[in-house]
């Protein structure tokens, strides 16, 4: 009986060893595709908007007959476990997303797969916001944070652009303008702006010194010098929910998330946004295959629909994304493109992990 | 007693002790492992003090400190203050006392997550109560009473969910009071304040040392009104662990972690203590 156990499993293990990425390198594209349809199913680790992408990704399920899971999970939870299971001979994602910038913080060739046998496409994207996902990563979701505000009581002419336009917004309409440190990045790009701006200190280089942190503490006098004048959020969607109340007039936000909001009614259409000329931050996410994907041929073949033009455009059309891939329509955007020339990027780590815990220690703290 | 006799009282201990030694024992061994350094998700685990310095160095976990026992404190002391005179009036049954007893007892049955968006709902620039307060003319405009930043609004939740607990426990306790006793002291002269004093509150004392413990433990712990409610200017323990973690500064969050369960332990004893003596009249 024992023996009969043993082959049994023995013969389940071999049904469903997964197909290495290393076999992909010799197969040509249509290989890969009958291979992604003999794998059948693909699990995506995206950590926002699952239910959307749930209904966005029918249309790969169609065309390829390879069903997508996308299991609920948030950015943390997610990139902790693609490490965590970095040693395992098979693991549980084919495709994991994460910010652009985060994928800067480990060794992409030791953790994910080459992508070079994707069908050629020049219109991908894999440098963005200052990092270079090289042959590992492509982006699949652009991004720009802004300031979202209420037409009605703020005219296109009248919109801050500078620091000092800021200062003035503030005290002329005390808290009227609010902005989140914490729980999304919208309010955090906002600030360091600020801060790069007034302090000017080169938030491009990641080393940190006693010397760099001090020099921030002239922008760190200048919020606390408008304290009174301007009021700290919760997060993100509370930025953006008290600009739809009418409750406040100016807050920081994210292009996409703003207009996913707006096209499922959830905040008002009227509400607007801009990127003020002193710059703010975008970027995006990216996605890469773990190399111990169980789906590796379906992995690539979703990654591959997921970075197209169509697929780009889609996203564009519904959920305000900066289209990843140059082919793409961006008519859809929130923002013209003369806009996108005050784009930041984000600062470099982990310098820009010490100015988080500077602001909170001298601003945040000190109200 | 010879092996023998140990065997089956080892056997039948077994599933006590293996839950608390294994499942409890074994995440606080990670978690103070953890704080000095150890089971390091990337990077090399080695023992370190760093961790531990470097969080006690900055303000904002002095700060979490202060806030969650100002949180815990309040919470416990006021959910009890409330329950113990409902608890008293509802000692003796009266027509509709099991029904109200049920009434008081019905946010124990709401999520305080639930909880927590209702009172948004109610406090929020648009909501209920700044539409009220306009309506009947007190008002001219909305004001901004979200996440306020002494964290009333923490307690009003923590109180109103955690008070019907106290009351549950001090009912049980108040009840087990022989009429005959109280009967006896109202003869020899004492009044409502007396015999609390003197009858009631040192004979359901343990009841109450419970409630205050378990209130203080859970609400130092908050994580939920904090987020939700709570003041942006600060942070609770159990956010600012969450927010290490999630930075992937797992070290920093066992701290943060290790600190809390320090101080839950040490603060329910002190709270336990303090009210045993007050309760009583002093030290005896």
């Amino acid at each position: 009986m024992f023996k009969k156990i043993l082959a049994a499993a023995a013969a389940l293990g071999a049904f469903i060893a997964p197909v290495h990425a290393s076999d992909l390198s010799d197969m040509s594209w249509n290989e890969i595709v009958a291979q992604a349809k003999e794998e059948g199913n693909v699990t995506w680790y995206v950590w926002y908007l699952q239910d959307d992408f749930r209904r966005a990704i029918s249309s790969f399920e169609d065309e390829y007959g390879i069903a997508v899971r996308i299991p609920d999970g948030d950015n943390a939870g997610n990139s902790q476990k693609m490490l965590a299971e970095k040693d395992r001979k098979t693991g549980d994602i084919d495709v994991f997303a994460w910010g652009y910038d985060s994928f800067e913080t480990v060794e992409l060739s030791t953790l994910f797969n080459s992508l070079n046998n994707l069908p050629k496409d020049d219109g991908r994207v894999s440098k963005l916001a200052g990092v270079d996902g090289g042959d590992h990563v492509l982006a699949f979701w652009g991004n720009q944070s802004g300031i979202a505000y209420d037409p009605a009581k703020v005219s296109s002419a009248d919109l801050p652009q500078s620091v000092e336009d800021f200062a003035k917004f503030w005290t002329d309409h005390p808290n009227k303008f609010g902005f989140n440190y914490e729980k999304g990045g919208s309010g955090p790009s906002f600030y360091q702006n600020v801060l790069r701006n007034v302090a000017g200190v080169d938030f491009t280089n990641g080393e940190v010194s006693d010397a760099r942190l001090s020099a921030l503490q002239p922008g760190f006098d200048f919020f606390n010098k408008y304290a009174e004048n301007y009021i700290i959020t919760a997060s993100n969607v509370d930025n953006i929910n008290r600009v739809s109340d009418k409750e406040l007039w100016m807050a920081p936000a994210w292009e996409d998330h703003l207009a996913g909001l707006q096209n499922r009614g959830e905040v008002r259409k009227e509400i607007k946004f801009y990127i003020p000329e002193m710059g703010m931050n975008g970027g995006g996410n990216g996605v890469a295959i773990p190399k111990n994907a169980p789906h590796p041929a379906a992995a690539m073949v979703f990654v591959n629909w997921l970075t197209s033009p169509d697929t780009q455009t889609m996203f564009n059309r519904d959920f305000g994304t900066a289209p990843m891939n140059a082919a793409a329509d961006d008519s859809a955007a929130l923002v013209p493109n003369e806009q996108r020339a005050f784009r930041q990027s984000w600062g470099k780590q982990p310098f820009r992990s010490k100015v988080e815990e500077a602001f909170i220690d001298n601003v945040i703290l000190e109200r | 007693m010879t092996l023998r006799d140990w065997v089956p009282i080892f056997a039948l201990l077994v599933p006590g002790l293996g839950l608390i030694l294994v499942l409890i024992g074994s995440v606080v061994y990670v978690a103070v492992a953890q704080s000095f350094g150890y089971y390091a998700l990337l990077g090399q685990s080695a023992f370190s003090l760093e961790f531990w310095s470097d969080v006690f160095d900055r303000k904002l976990f002095s700060r979490a400190v202060r806030y969650s026992i100002y949180v815990g404190f309040w919470s416990a002391v006021l959910s009890v203050a409330l329950a113990y005179p409902l608890a008293i009036w509802l000692r003796k049954p009266f027509p509709g006392s099991i029904g109200l007893g049920a009434l008081l007892k019905a946010p124990l049955l709401v999520h305080g997550l639930v909880a927590a968006f209702l009172y948004i709902n109610v406090i929020s620039y648009n909501g209920l109560l700044n539409q009220f307060m306009q309506g009947i003319g007190i008002w001219s405009e909305p004001r901004r009473l979200q996440n306020d930043p002494n964290a009333f609004g923490v307690l009003l939740l923590q109180v109103w969910k955690n008070m019907p607990f106290a009351l549950l426990l001090l009912t049980g306790a108040v009840q087990s009071i022989s009429d005959d006793i109280l009967d006896a002291s109202r003869d020899l002269g004492a009044g409502p304040w007396a015999r609390f004093c003197k009858i009631i509150a040192p004979l359901s004392i343990s009841g109450m040392q419970a409630a205050m413990v378990i209130i203080f433990i859970g609400a130092l712990a908050d994580f939920t009104f904090q987020t939700t409610v709570g003041p942006t200017n600060r942070q609770s323990m159990a956010q600012l662990m969450v927010s290490f973690k999630s930075r992937g500064d797992w070290h920093s969050a066992a701290v943060v972690g290790v600190s809390l369960m320090t101080i839950a332990l040490l603060g329910s004893a002190l709270l336990a203590f303090t009210s045993r003596v007050i309760m009583r009249g002093g030290l005896r």
